[in-house]
């Protein structure tokens, strides 16, 4: 059975769940028991789980990532929540010399079995340190996974793939998602495979690569495009890391043009990334140059309102960019 | 419950006797200044005249007020999240403070912090980042170099229970006794950091004994005293100024409302709230004041409209301000666009 869930509670099903099937399965992180997390993504599993299985830490990201990474050496499973991701700053030494590096430093003697989820992303008016959408630090380090879902059941199914995966994933949550997307979720168990990337809408005029919040606003504007005749395919890259070359490959092939779509700001983004696997790998095929809509060079998205709407990285932007594009 | 005296209340308030008159009503009139200042943010934020949040400190005032009040121009502050006060108290001009809350061109920067965020370059107070404890290391370097100039300005930085779990602060605090810094570390323990409880926090009964940890002095006062928070506050200044080096000063206090304007605080009962409203700073204060005879009835009433009157011009000021223009997204990135 389906029923509509939101992106939130979907993720609170899958850990919930996760719960009952695998003991070994614990949550910590800050605000995530007593309160049930700033945006309640935990809401109810402490009383249903008690404290040992939903830790409220001391405020300390560091701590948090080094007691999962340690408890799983020994076993566990522990889901880590970094309460946004503006602040996962403190638990970079523990991420990036630490659980990314384990396994390989050990030639497999010890890996890191744990999942970081990450709030991530602006909201419309969280300013500069509520807003910051940075899953591609951690996509540049091999040995990490980094997960974005945009959709409920993607969600759900990628969040339970997550918690058993056997090498330290980073779930990315956006929050302006949390809410508004909302969809038929099954109430058993399932998994949607961390790698594949989704094609959320066929075309043949151009591909749009995006991923996490502008999969739907890059939806929408290719059905705008389509009534102005231009035929876009939206590829959601909802792991970017492994990252699904062919299916990328594939749909650039096809249409011959690229426009890259992201939130995050644009120099060094995770979009220089794609255009780079596109030109490496796609020159030939290609029709038109490689072209982005992102985040500008601003530190982070500034609070007053003129300010941030002028990060405008939305449905309007992308048919503008496309129609061109299209055009050329 | 409000903290029964516990052995390291070391600073027994010796009442208001030795003290002049000017010193305490500069001291009333600021702990009222901040307390009808930040009630007033409630209400804007509640009338939904600003967006974004806001964290009150009310039931915190003597600590703010007591640890910064008679800091000179020259001196700093390194503020946290829930210190918008530390302007005013700092002498930040009213006007912009409500500017910032406002995130109007007007602000000190130009609305790009989130609003309680604020900080005061031309009085030395740093706008600072919501990175939890980010304030202590800042402040931190700055007493360093205000140390290598070999002048005697002093940092005060303020911060929460929950900070002292952090890195940060052990390294900030660390690098201080070794330097032998003139920096004064505020903790405002209010036993909560959002739903977290302190008992979740910390195994220790007094924040102040980690000072131990850094070799220098630690004092725990009733953060709700302002007379007790300003002396201690005063004496670390001294040793500060005086090249002794570092304080950890630690206030046990309580903020009446929620984490942040948008949290009902569901995780405290209402006889711990109310059992801290009782223990309110400012009204014990007056009270104080009012029996003593350094403040009449008609004075209080005054220096109320007084405020009240500021207050709303400084309201004023920040609604008819204009926002930043969209074109200024991109200034202040680097020294080259600065406008
Ligand atoms: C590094 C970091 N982690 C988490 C947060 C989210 N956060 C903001 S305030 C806060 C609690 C702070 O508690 P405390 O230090 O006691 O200060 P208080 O809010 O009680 O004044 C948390 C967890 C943050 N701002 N920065
Ligand atoms: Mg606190």
């Amino acid at each position: 059975m389906a029923r509509t869930l939101t992106l939130i509670e979907a993720v609170n099903e899958a850990l919930l769940q996760e719960m009952e099937r695998d003991e070994r399965v614990f949550l910590l992180g800050e605000d995530i028991g007593g309160s049930g997390g700033v945006f309640k993504a935990t809401a109810g599993l402490l009383d249903k789980f008690g404290q040992d299985r939903v830790l409220d830490t001391p405020l300390a990201e560091g701590a948090i990532i080094a007691v999962a990474i340690g408890s799983s050496l020994v076993g566990w499973r522990p889901v880590a929540e970094i309460q946004f991701a503006d602040f996962i700053t403190p638990a970079m030494d523990q991420i990036i010399q630490q659980a990314s590096k384990l396994r390989y430093r050990s030639a497999g003697g010890f890996s890191c079995h744990l999942t970081i989820r990450v709030c991530c992303g602006g909201g419309g008016g969280s300013g500069l340190y509520h807003s910051q959408e940075n899953a591609m630090w951690f996509a540049h380090e091999p040995g990490l996974k980094v997960v974005m879902p945009s959709t409920a059941y993607d969600a759900k199914g990628l969040l339970l793939s997550a918690i058993r995966d056997p090498d330290p994933v980073i779930f990315f949550e956006h929050k302006r998602l949390y809410r508004t997307a909302k969809g038929e979720v099954p109430e058993g168990d399932y998994t949607v495979p961390i790698g594949p990337a989704a094609v959320r809408r066929e075309g043949r005029d151009l591909t749009i690569l995006t991923y996490g919040s502008l999969t739907q606003p890059s939806i929408d504007a290719a059905g705008q495009l389509a009534q102005k005749g231009v035929e876009a395919e939206v590829v959601e890259i909802r792991t970017l890391a492994p990252i699904d070359k062919e299916t990328i490959l594939n749909s650039v092939r096809k249409t011959s043009k690229v426009l890259i779509v992201h939130e995050d700001k644009r120099t060094m983004g995770f979009g220089a990334e794609l255009a780079a696997i596109v030109s490496e790998e796609a020159f030939e095929d290609l029709d038109g140059p490689i072209v982005r809509v992102t985040g500008p060079d601003v530190p982070a998205i500034p609070f007053a309102p003129p300010l941030d709407k002028a990060w405008n990285v939305d449905t309007g932007a992308i048919v503008a960019t496309a129609e061109k594009l299209a055009a050329y | 419950m409000p903290p029964k005296s516990s052995r390291a209340v070391t600073d027994k308030s010796p009442g208001t006797t030795a003290r002049s008159p000017e010193l305490l009503l500069g001291i009333y009139r600021l702990l009222l200044k901040c307390r009808i200042s930040d009630e007033k943010a409630r209400i804007l934020f509640r009338q939904g005249k600003y967006g974004g949040n806001f964290y009150s400190a009310v039931g915190q005032e003597a600590t703010n007020v007591g640890a910064a009040y008679g800091l000179r121009d020259d001196d700093w502050i390194a503020p946290s999240h829930r210190d918008w006060t530390s302007n005013i108290i700092k002498g930040a001009p009213l006007k912009f403070c409500f500017a910032q809350l406002f995130a109007k061109a007007t602000s000190p920067d130009r609305g790009r912090s989130s609003p309680a965020h604020m900080g005061y370059p031309p009085l030395n107070v740093i706008t600072p980042a919501s990175s939890i404890a980010g304030q202590l290391s800042v402040g931190t370097g700055v007493a360093f170099g205000l140390k290598k100039h070999g002048r005697d300005s002093v940092v005060v930085a303020f911060f929460g229970d929950g900070a002292t779990s952090t890195g940060t602060f052990h390294e900030a605090l660390n690098f201080a006794g070794v330097h032998k810094l003139p920096c004064l570390y505020v903790c405002a323990n209010n036993r909560w950091a959002e739903s977290v409880p302190l008992r979740l926090q910390t195994a220790l009964e007094n924040l102040s004994d980690r000072a131990k940890a850094y070799g220098f002095p630690g004092v725990t006062v009733d953060g709700n005293d302002v007379l007790a928070v300003h002396d201690a506050a005063q004496a670390a200044v001294t040793r500060a100024r005086a090249g002794e080096g570092p304080t950890l000063l630690e206030c046990k206090t309580y903020r009446w409302y929620g984490h942040s304007e948008i949290d009902p605080a569901k995780y405290r009962t209402k006889e711990e709230v109310e059992g801290w409203k009782k223990k309110c700073p400012l009204a014990a204060f007056e009270k104080q004041l009012l029996d003593k005879k350094i403040l009449t009835e008609a004075q209080k009433g005054q220096i109320a409209s007084e405020i009240t009157a500021e207050i709303n011009a400084a309201v004023e000021f920040a609604e008819e301000s204009p926002y930043p223009d969209a074109s200024e997204l991109a200034d202040h990135v680097w020294a080259e666009r600065g406008a």
